[in-house]
């Protein structure tokens, strides 16, 4: 296997004598030369390469390749999918199918599972896929080494994890402290793949490179370079893929080629130029050039919240209920949809992603009505106003400042137009722009900081009982102080079926809802793909994140 | 640069003896002048430490606090105790400067690579880069300096003068993007995609060549015009020798001095365009390790990016200073005895 940088054309050819000169000919005879002296250029072509080879720009690779760092970026997780497999598949829709756990039982309260896992698979470097290999697996996702800088997978159940062990050659007992309905569908999250033994027993210096992560994945590394690109060939002894995908053996492609290129308007002009098969994340307000011109645009939605504002209860204005009712109701969801984003889009209906397989359609909770917003202020005391023509209470403005997330392309914009919106109640909105170390520092570990905007995918709805209340994150900021929250909480924690539990996610979807904790804004989009339509057979898992096992690619 | 080159003559001792306590002084000068530069690379060390200690958040906790992570507060602390972000800042400082006094460098926190690796890596594009444009500014300036000599006066003599001044109000990045959308978008001359391939890094060097090269261009002018009007150009033309001759045998010559320099100048200011440029085309060197550096606040990548990028300055300047005296004789006695 290669070192990190050897990928890298390292003998790059010495320019010749003729090409400095047509060069510098360029140069100073201005722009009418231009043409000219690129004619001459050599070692580019305007179309992509080769039929069975797939290439993909991307803005940046910049998270490292530590799995339990960057396995959930939505960067490097396009490199992690193709590379690895996981126990089970999990899709859009959060249905469970066997991938490399053939089946699996549980016990009655969904404290212990014991997995079947497929026989004959093997990692890349010939180790086989057993007992063994998964237990250090879900030891690593659950436990992480945080004494050597290696953390755990964030949304594994690692609270209550209580170990696991091997039940024979290839059978798996995983145990908890306490009902864990989650963990099945989270082993089909992007985070939980499966790595050789060795790969999870690397320092954290060693798992940085690339090179030194083994998978049972239907491609494996052929190059890397940091920053520059990262190009997979094709397993050919493959045959594990999950039955879901709807196709067996190796990969249909040769080769995929990951290339780094992070200014937004380079990676949309390379497409244009037809150098690349596919482009992620471009701007989407430049999506219609795309679609227009003929190429194919994925916006695969994931499990988990939409996308939307969490509100801290204890913190003025929000800390009147009505309040928080006027802004949600003040926000004309279907003009952002319209202006910001495109017909991919769609409204939110809940708090959580329609996806969700217990989501309810409760858009009438917070739906757009200006009059009732205009009505709630005025209840609410706000009914003096500034110079500005703002409401005013006791000499106070009412407003806020919007910290759009960095997280989430088009989410400035869509800020811009939430602030004209709710100036037409008299709330005064400003926004401002701020990077990831910033945004972090100022507004998601700032607790006088009103309004956090939510972007987070879950594959399982267990996810939600951690985050609302005093015990766990404590989205809004309310304790221990709402006891209705707090019994929907231990009801959907606890609850042991899913039957049982999807009538408690309802209730406490509603009462979030109603108490206006959560402003839902339209379904969350983290990642956009412009393919060239020659792409066949791209599938999407539950998180969004592509697979490129069944894909093939039609001569132009 | 010093203003060593004015400093006053002041070596008057035997002849017998002043070859070698010449040498002796130009020892002396040379291991203080070396010592003062390390100085400088080790104070712009810490100064740049203290400067990212400054600075609230890392991106260690950032990564942790990242929403869809999931983490306790107890791991956290544990991850980052592991990276010493637990201890006071003038500790953490003088750890990492007596690791980096033994070539430790450290890893970095957003990917965890070896610093170290991802400099050595980062080199050979941002080398690549910055000598083809060195030697494309160099060819450019010194055409524009040949034509200024040799068009009769007139408007075309007029534009070849004026060209570095419209070269350098013309900004990196706008060239850039018009040779992209030209040559790359409209014509397919180059690739976008394969950053490193020759025709990119052509155009790439081209885009940082045109602005350093009006520097160079317009000291090699002044400095030909300058050699133009003295006595001995002037008596070469008049005992008929052709043009070209003069310009080359006569005037080329005294005009390298300066022109030199200005070279060994510029190059600070190819490293600094390098950054911008390789983000235009998305090159993978170290320009852009410093920009992501920065964007991710990478600490040990940043240190010792910035600090690399000051020691070659630092020693670009050096290496000057200690050529001056060995080529010019007459500066020898002045240097050593400074």
């Amino acid at each position: 296997m290669s070192r990190p940088g050897s990928g890298r054309s390292v003998a790059r050819p010495a320019p010749t004598r003729r090409h400095l000169l047509q060069a510098l000919g360029a140069g100073s005879l201005g722009l009418a030369a231009l043409p000219l002296a690129g004619c001459a250029l050599e070692g580019a072509s305007a179309e992509s390469t080769d039929e069975d080879e797939l290439t993909f720009l991307i803005s940046n690779l910049d998270g490292g390749w530590v799995p339990s760092k960057s396995a959930i970026s939505s960067y490097e997780a396009n490199v992690w999918q193709q590379l690895t497999d996981k126990l089970v598949h999990t899709d859009p829709e959060g249905t469970v199918t066997p991938w490399i756990a053939s089946s699996w039982e549980q016990n009655e309260d969904s404290t212990e599972f014991l997995l079947h896992l497929r026989d004959g698979v093997t990692f890349s470097d010939g180790t086989p896929v057993d007992a063994e290999a998964v237990v250090a697996n879900l030891q690593s996702w659950a436990l992480g080494r945080p004494e050597e800088g290696i953390a755990r997978v964030g949304l594994f159940p690692g609270g209550t994890y209580d170990g696991a062990e091997a039940a024979g050659r290839l059978s798996v007992r995983v145990s908890f402290t306490a009902p864990t309905l989650s963990f099945l569908p989270t082993l089909g999250y992007h985070g939980c793949l499966l790595l050789s033994p060795a790969s999870i027993a690397a320092s954290l210096e060693e798992q940085s490179d690339l090179a030194v992560q083994i998978g049972s994945g239907p491609f494996v590394l052929d190059t890397w370079a940091a920053s520059d690109h990262v190009r997979l060939v094709r397993r050919e002894d493959y045959d594990w893929a999950p039955e879901v995908l709807g196709a067996s053996g190796p990969a249909g492609l040769a080769a995929i080629t990951f290339t780094v290129l992070p200014d937004d308007s380079l990676r949309a002009s390379a497409a244009r130029a037809r150098q690349t098969d596919l482009s992620y994340n471009v701007n989407p307000q430049v999506l219609d050039s795309f679609t227009d011109a003929g190429f194919t645009l994925e916006v695969p939605r994931y499990l988990g919240f939409v996308h939307g504002y969490s509100l801290r209860t204890n913190v003025a204005p929000f800390d009147d209920v009505r309040v928080r009712r006027a802004v949600t109701r003040g926000i004309d969801r279907a003009e952002i949809l319209r202006t910001v984003f495109t017909d991919a889009w769609e409204p939110a209906t809940s708090w959580l992603q329609t996806g969700v397989p217990e989501t309810t359609d409760l858009t009438e909770l917070f739906s757009y009505d200006p009059d009732l917003a205009s009505r709630l202020l005025d209840e609410a005391g706000w009914t003096a106003r500034t110079a500005d023509g703002f409401r005013a209470k006791d000499g106070v403005e009412l407003g806020f400042t919007l910290y759009p997330t960095p997280y989430l392309t088009g989410s400035v914009p869509e800020a811009e137009l939430i602030s004209q919106h709710l100036k037409r109640i008299g709330i005064r909105v400003s926004t401002q722009k701020l990077d990831i170390p910033t945004w972090t520092e100022r507004v998601t570990n700032d607790p006088t900081q009103g309004v956090a905007e939510v972007t987070r995918s879950f594959v399982d709805v267990g996810t939600v009982a951690g985050v609302i209340t005093g015990e766990g994150e404590d989205w809004f900021a309310v304790g221990s102080s709402d006891p209705v929250l707090e019994d929907l909480r231990d009801g959907v924690a606890g609850a042991a079926s899913r039957a049982e539990r999807a009538g408690l996610v309802e209730d406490l979807s509603r009462h979030v809802l109603e108490q206006a904790y959560f402003i839902p804004l339209e379904q969350n989009v983290q990642r956009i793909y412009v393919q060239s339509p020659q792409l066949r057979d791209i599938s999407f898992n539950a998180v969004a994140i592509p697979s490129y096992h069944a894909t093939t690619k039609e001569a132009a | 640069m010093s203003a060593a080159v004015t400093a006053p003559v002041a070596s008057n001792s035997g002849a017998a003896s002043r070859s070698a306590s010449t040498a002796r002084r130009y020892g002396t000068f040379a291991a203080r002048r070396t010592g003062q530069a390390l100085v400088v690379i080790v104070l712009c060390y810490v100064l740049v430490f203290l400067v990212l200690a400054a600075i609230p958040g890392d991106p260690i906790s950032a990564q942790l606090d990242n929403p869809e992570a999931g983490y306790s507060d107890a791991e956290k602390a544990q991850i980052r105790s592991f990276y010493g972000l637990d201890r006071p800042v003038l500790l953490q400082l003088l750890i990492s400067l007596g690791n980096a006094l033994q070539g430790r460098l450290g890893i970095s926190l957003s990917t965890s690579q070896a610093v170290t690796e991802m400099i050595t890596t980062a080199i050979p594009s941002t080398l690549a880069l910055a000598a083809t444009a060195l030697v494309l500014a160099v060819l450019l300036a010194a055409l524009l300096g040949l034509l200024s000599q040799r068009l009769p006066q007139g408007r075309l003599n007029s534009l070849v003068r004026s060209l570095p001044t419209l070269f350098l109000s013309t900004p990196n990045f706008l060239i850039g993007l018009v040779l992209i959308q030209v040559l790359a978008v409209q014509l397919g001359a180059f690739s976008l995609v394969d950053s490193e391939s020759v025709g990119s890094t052509l155009v790439a060097s081209l885009t940082l060549a045109i602005p350093v090269s009006a520097q160079i261009a317009q000291v090699f002018i002044t400095a030909l015009d300058e050699s133009a009007g003295q006595d001995y150009a002037e008596v070469a033309l008049a005992r008929g020798l052709p043009p070209t001759q003069v310009v080359l045998r006569h005037l080329l010559r005294p005009s390298l001095l300066p022109t030199v320099t200005v070279v060994g100048l510029v190059i600070g200011e190819v490293l600094g365009g390098s950054l911008i440029t390789e983000t235009i085309f998305g090159r993978a060197g170290i320009g852009t390790l410093v920009q992501k550096a920065v964007a991710a606040q990478d600490v040990p990548v940043l240190l010792v990016t910035v600090v690399l990028s000051a020691a070659v300055f630092v020693v670009v300047n050096l290496v000057i200073d200690l050529l001056y005296p060995l080529l010019d004789p007459r500066l020898r006695g002045a240097e050593a005895a400074r």
